[in-house]
C-alpha cells in the first residue's frame, strides 16, 4: 500500500516551481515505519534532481506526454509527465499504479494551466498560491 | 473565447468586446506613454512583451492533450494552424520557408484589419495599421519560445487586410 509521496514541478531552467509532500489519509503506522520515512525525506530533492538527466534523455525517444517510470532509487520509483512546453511534473512514489498516477498528472496539468492563465503569474517562476497547493493535495487524495 | 468553470459550465466572452478591446490596447499605449509619433520604440517593446507573455500561456494551454513536437517545422505549423484558429478564428493562408530558419506566414484576411476603413491614401493607411501587428508578433514569439524555439518575428502589411509575418529562427 502507498506510503508518502513527494511531488515537484520543475520548470524549463531546472528550478523547482512547486514542491509538496503528500502523506496518505491517516493510518496507524508503526514507529519503525515512520522513522524509516523521515530518514529519507531530505533525499527526495536530490533524487528528483538526478532524475532530471534521465528525463532529458528519454524525452527525445517518445512523443508521449506521460513518461511513466524513468528512474529507481532503492525502493522509490520516479514517474514523470512532461508538458509540451517542457515543464516536468515529477512524482516520487513506491507503489506502482500507473493509471491512477496518470490521472493525477492530468489533473495537476490542468491546475498548472489555470495558474498560467493568471496574468500576474510569470511563467517559470515559483507557484506560491495556497489555492493551488490545496487543489493539488485534493487531487492527490483522490488519485493516490 | 471561453473558459470552463469549476462545475463544467462554459462562460463565454462577447466577441465584439474582444474586437474592440484589442485595438483599444494600442490607443491606450499611446495615451499613457505620451507618444506622438507612430514609430515609437517604447510602445513597440511594451506591446511585443505583452504579446510574448500571452503567447507563452496560450501555447501551453492549447497543447494540453496533443503529443509533443518533433521539430521546428512542426512547431511553426502548430502556430499557423492551431494558434491562429484560437486567436483569429482562421488559419494562416500561406506558409513559406527557405529551409534555413526563415518562415514567412501570410494572412490574406487578417481579422484585426477586417473592420478598418481605408482613406483615399492606401500608403498612409498601411503605415498607421502597422502598430497593430506588434502584439501578434509578440504572440508568435512567445508561443514559439515556450515550445522551445527562440526566434525573432517581424511583420509588415502591404495592402490591408493582408499581412505577412516573418519568423527568423535563432541559429545555434
Amino acid at each position: 500500500m502507498a506510503s508518502s509521496f513527494y511531488f515537484a514541478i520543475v520548470g524549463t531552467n531546472d528550478h523547482p516551481l512547486y514542491e509538496t509532500e503528500i502523506t496518505p489519509s491517516s493510518r496507524p503506522s508503526s514507529a519503525v515505519d515512520s522513522l524509516k520515512r523521515d530518514e529519507h525525506r531530505h533525499l527526495n530533492q536530490f533524487i528528483v534532481h538526478s532524475a532530471l538527466d534521465i528525463v532529458e534523455e528519454v524525452q527525445w525517444n517518445t512523443q508521449n506526454l506521460y513518461l511513466k517510470v524513468v528512474d529507481k532509487f532503492n525502493e522509490y520509483l520516479i514517474s514523470v509527465y512532461l508538458s509540451v512546453g517542457n515543464v516536468k511534473f515529477m512524482l516520487l512514489h513506491d507503489s506502482k499504479s500507473e493509471d491512477s498516477i496518470k490521472g493525477f498528472f492530468v489533473d495537476v496539468h490542468e491546475l498548472y494551466l489555470k495558474t498560467l492563465m493568471n496574468p500576474f503569474y510569470t511563467p517559470n517562476t515559483a507557484i506560491t498560491s495556497a489555492q493551488f497547493d490545496q487543489r493539488v493535495k485534493l487531487a492527490a487524495k483522490r488519485f493516490l | 473565447m471561453s473558459r470552463t468553470s469549476e462545475d463544467g459550465t462554459l462562460s463565454l466572452v462577447s466577441e465584439s468586446c474582444m474586437d474592440f478591446l484589442l485595438p483599444e490596447i494600442l490607443n491606450m499605449m499611446y495615451r499613457t506613454n505620451h507618444a506622438e509619433d507612430i514609430e515609437n520604440d517604447a510602445i513597440y517593446y511594451k506591446l511585443e512583451s505583452l504579446g510574448f507573455t500571452v503567447g507563452q500561456s496560450l501555447a501551453e494551454k492549447f497543447t494540453q492533450d496533443r503529443p509533443r513536437f518533433v521539430d521546428t517545422l512542426d512547431v511553426v505549423k502548430f502556430v499557423c494552424k492551431d494558434l491562429w484558429t484560437v486567436a483569429f478564428k482562421k488559419q494562416v493562408d500561406n506558409l513559406k520557408t527557405n529551409r534555413r530558419g526563415v518562415y514567412v506566414l501570410q494572412d490574406n484576411n487578417f481579422r484585426w484589419f477586417m473592420r478598418m476603413s481605408l482613406d483615399a491614401d492606401p500608403a498612409e493607411a498601411t503605415k498607421r495599421a502597422a502598430p497593430y501587428l506588434w502584439f501578434p508578433c509578440g504572440l508568435i514569439r512567445g508561443a514559439l519560445a515556450n515550445l522551445g524555439v527562440s526566434s525573432v518575428v517581424m511583420a509588415e502589411t502591404s495592402n490591408i487586410p493582408q499581412c505577412t509575418f516573418q519568423i527568423r529562427i535563432a541559429q545555434r
